[in-house]
């Protein structure tokens, strides 16, 4: 409730925040429940606009990685995590144009090779990437190990952030792959997607020893990755590769690869509108809330507002307040509710071992969203400030 | 008396306390919806097994779930068929293929599933009578939620699989679960020819049908002995619990949906709270006022939990009968056996119940402090 009338205070005060804030502050309690109720409703959207991210970026974090400007792919690949390989040759062929500093291949397996955990000797399905230990063309995040040493046959590193069952954390002096005893040599901390539990990374002639290509000969390459020569024209580069190489190897940008990925998973998958659904609902029972909160704080002061009407404040003055209070305790709901999601995204990460992160652009998002559900709810509410009647209060 | 004060008071503002119903009412929806979701997971990773017929499941030591089973000897399975108990054992083959004739020249995974049609292992009849078709060499019959990126499945188009011509023989109606995107049936000599490495001889599972009359956990017992620990013998319910704690506990799908549940779990139970809070506290002048008039602690504290209750079920009710037309809606487009059942009907009531319930208690300790003096200062 506002206090004793003190004009000067008032007019001094005449477009800015102060009296609205007194307002929120009037009745601490009241703000509290307000500010818990629409925290929670912020809470609910950054939860699931967070796990709809996390669902995404999971696939998208490995791709991210790799070291190349330009990609070739088979083209009937139609999703990163599907063996679907190429000919060695086709990549020689791309190396030969002009503009390619290198081309170099990654060989991987997602549904092909089983690691024995050797702390229970059970078997579990991993994925596995290889590449020439010289040409290390994905970045490893938190890389500890020799990279050089996976020239060594049945060598390899380990992911620490893996699926505990897999026994990778810490990384054990040896294990199996496929029966192949395996020395490991070093880890690094990438962490599981939807689909794969735990990463090991081999050298390629490992990888050609576990799964010989066709014929007994080198193993077809996954992924080519091409870096340019630095000031060429990599659109000019990209389509002189497109011509050098066969119509079934698709030749992409990291953007372009990165596109097609996000692309299968939103047609495929239904996280998209579940979780857009989830913010849906934190959106309209925040609004619910904030309706409320508003509309009891309005009618409890009308004769306030009444009385300031009447001492020849406009209308639109009023409004403003209402507005900006409605601005105030969008805030104060919004900002607990980021910190309380920053620790839950840090629990909820660790356990389920997903890239669930606040970001800026989460942040900013959630914030818009809680605005426009505030304000939204006061310019509902604030018809009853417009219609106040100065000789109705007394 | 104190339900019809409560119902006056819930009446006289119409508006406010329809805005109050319709919070309870989406923050209840939520909890159920999560809850559908979560239940979908582990449903998504049984949908093969609920859909077919046997009442044991014979598996490799390895196997890990569904789509991972391991392998083990078909001569396991001829060793169960000499056993008295036993009306039927019927071998399962898995594997993943390349379709490569699917829409803009890509070719997704395809999850091939090799059987004898002799065998007529699905609760469905309308599968059953399908299975004919397999016996012609190349055929295959192609699941109905197969993804639109294989492109068309009318019956009779060739499609290349794995480098093979496979004819299309039909559709059938069981859903793709988490097997993969796009799902076929084929006879174990198509398996073989589509797959040449793999070996008949060493099957993914078997599923074991008993006489009738026999008890699967006996029945379990006694092939136990006659099979040795090379393979492992799942009855009905050891199954669904191996599979639902896979998924629930072991998946990141499950562990997104748990977590999603619980925090949709108390954000609804707090919006419950606030709500119902805010209700009580802007009738305190009125409670203050029969407090004056001579009305007791008991009768106001009565009256209060009447008003929660009241707002609750006004609430509950329609959000349940919302959250089953979601659940028709999630069953319609995954097939998956998404239901409401009694308890879990029971679980949101009661936690909504107990909600009420305790914002009404929260709120009393305002309205001790409702002192018919504060009113008219």
């Amino acid at each position: 409730m506002i206090a004793t009338p003190n004009l000067g205070f008032w007019r001094r005060s005449v477009g800015f925040v102060p009296l609205a804030w007194r307002n929120l502050l009037a009745n601490k309690p009241r703000l509290l429940r307000s500010s818990g109720g629409i925290g929670f409703a912020v809470l609910l959207m950054l939860m699931q606009l967070g796990f709809e991210r996390a669902f995404f970026n999971a696939s998208l974090e490995v791709i991210e990685l790799l070291d190349g400007d330009i990609f070739l792919q088979r083209a009937s690949k139609y999703r990163f995590a599907t063996k679907d390989p190429f000919p060695g040759r086709d990549l020689e062929a791309a190396r030969a144009v002009p503009g390619v500093a290198s081309a170099w291949p990654l060989y991987a397996a997602w549904h092909e090779i089983f690691w024995r955990n050797p702390v229970d000797d059970k078997s579990f399905l991993v994925r596995v990437f290889a590449f020439d230990p010289d040409q290390p063309v994905l970045s490893l995040p938190q890389l500890d190990a020799n990279m050089k040493d996976l020239s060594d046959l049945d060598t390899a590193i380990v992911d620490r952030r893996a699926r505990r069952f897999l026994g990778m954390d810490p990384a054990p002096p040896a294990a199996e792959l496929n029966g192949n005893k395996i020395k490991i040599i070093g880890s690094f901390a990438l962490g599981p997607d939807f689909e794969n539990d735990g990463t090991v990374v081999i050298g390629d002639r490992t990888f050609a020893k576990l799964l010989p290509g066709p014929r007994g000969g080198p193993p077809d390459v996954e992924l080519g990755v091409i870096k340019l020569t630095p000031g060429g024209d990599p659109a000019a580069v990209q389509r002189a590769i497109t011509a050098a190489v066969p119509s079934d190897v698709a030749v992409l940008t990291k953007g372009q690869l990165l596109e097609l990925e996000r692309k299968f998973q939103a047609d495929v998958s239904s996280a998209g509108p579940i979780f857009a659904m989830g913010t849906l609902v934190g959106f309209v029972v925040g609004m619910l809330i904030s309706y409320q909160v508003i509309y009891t704080d309005v009618a409890e002061q009308q004769p306030q507002y009444a009385t300031m009407k009447a001492i020849g404040y406009h209308t639109r003055y009023l409004v403003q307040v209402v507005l900006e209070q409605a601005t105030l305790s969008a805030l104060a709901g919004w900002v607990p509710a980021c910190l309380v999601s920053i620790l839950l995204f840090r629990v909820v990460g660790a356990v389920a071992l997903l890239p669930l992160h606040m970001s800026v652009e989460l942040a900013l998002v959630s914030l818009l969203l809680t605005l426009s559900m505030c304000l939204i709810s006061a310019v509902l509410a604030v018809r009853r400030v417009i219609s106040t009647d100065p000789a109705e209060v007394f | 008396m104190r339900f019809a004060l409560a119902w006056r008071i819930l009446t006289h503002d119409k508006g406010r306390t329809a805005l109050a119903v319709a919070g309870v009412f989406m923050a209840i929806l939520l909890v159920f919806v999560q809850l559908g979701f979560f239940i979908a997971v582990p449903q998504g990773g049984m949908l093969l097994y609920d859909r077919t017929r046997f009442d044991l499941l014979i598996a490799s030591t390895g196997y890990e779930y569904q789509v991972l089973p391991g392998e083990f000897p078909l001569s396991q399975l001829d060793r169960v068929r000499t056993a008295p108990e036993v009306a039927l054992a019927a071998p399962l083959y898995f594997g993943s293929a390349k379709w490569r004739s699917g829409e803009d020249g890509k070719a997704p995974d395809v999850f091939v599933i090799g059987l004898d049609p002799q065998d007529r292992i699905f609760t469905s009849e309308d599968i059953n009578r399908q299975l004919a078709v397999l016996d012609r060499a190349d055929t295959a019959i192609v699941d109905s939620m197969t993804r639109s990126m294989f492109g068309p499945l009318t019956t009779g188009r060739v499609v290349d699989i794995n480098g093979d011509k496979v004819k299309i023989g039909g559709d059938y109606v069981l859903g793709t679960g988490f097997m993969g995107l796009g799902v076929i049936l084929v006879s174990t000599q198509n398996f073989v020819r589509l797959f040449p490495y793999r070996k008949l001889g060493q099957v993914n599972l078997g599923l074991i049908q008993l006489k009738q009359g026999v008890d699967p956990d006996r029945a379990a017992a006694s092939l136990r002995q006659l099979l040795g620990s090379d393979v492992q013998i799942f009855t009905r319910p050891k199954l669904e619990a191996h599979e639902t704690a896979y998924w629930t506990t072991r998946t990141s799908v499950g562990l997104l949906f748990g977590s999603g549940l619980i925090v949709s779990f108390i954000v609804g139970v707090m919006v419950v709270y606030q709500i119902l809070a805010t209700q009580v506290s802007r009738q305190l002048p009125q409670f203050a006022t029969l407090k004056a008039v001579g009305y007791g602690d008991r009768f106001l504290n009565g009256t209060v939990i009447t008003m929660a209750l009241l707002i609750v079920l006004a609430g509950f009710f329609p959000a349940l009968v919302a959250a089953l037309g979601i659940y028709a809606v999630i069953r319609e487009e995954t097939l998956l056996p998404v239901e409401m059942s009694g308890p879990r009907i029971a679980i949101v009531f009661a936690a909504t119940l107990a909600m009420a319930a305790a914002s009404a208690l929260l709120s009393m300790s305002s309205l001790r402090r409702a002192d018919p003096a504060d009113l008219f200062s």
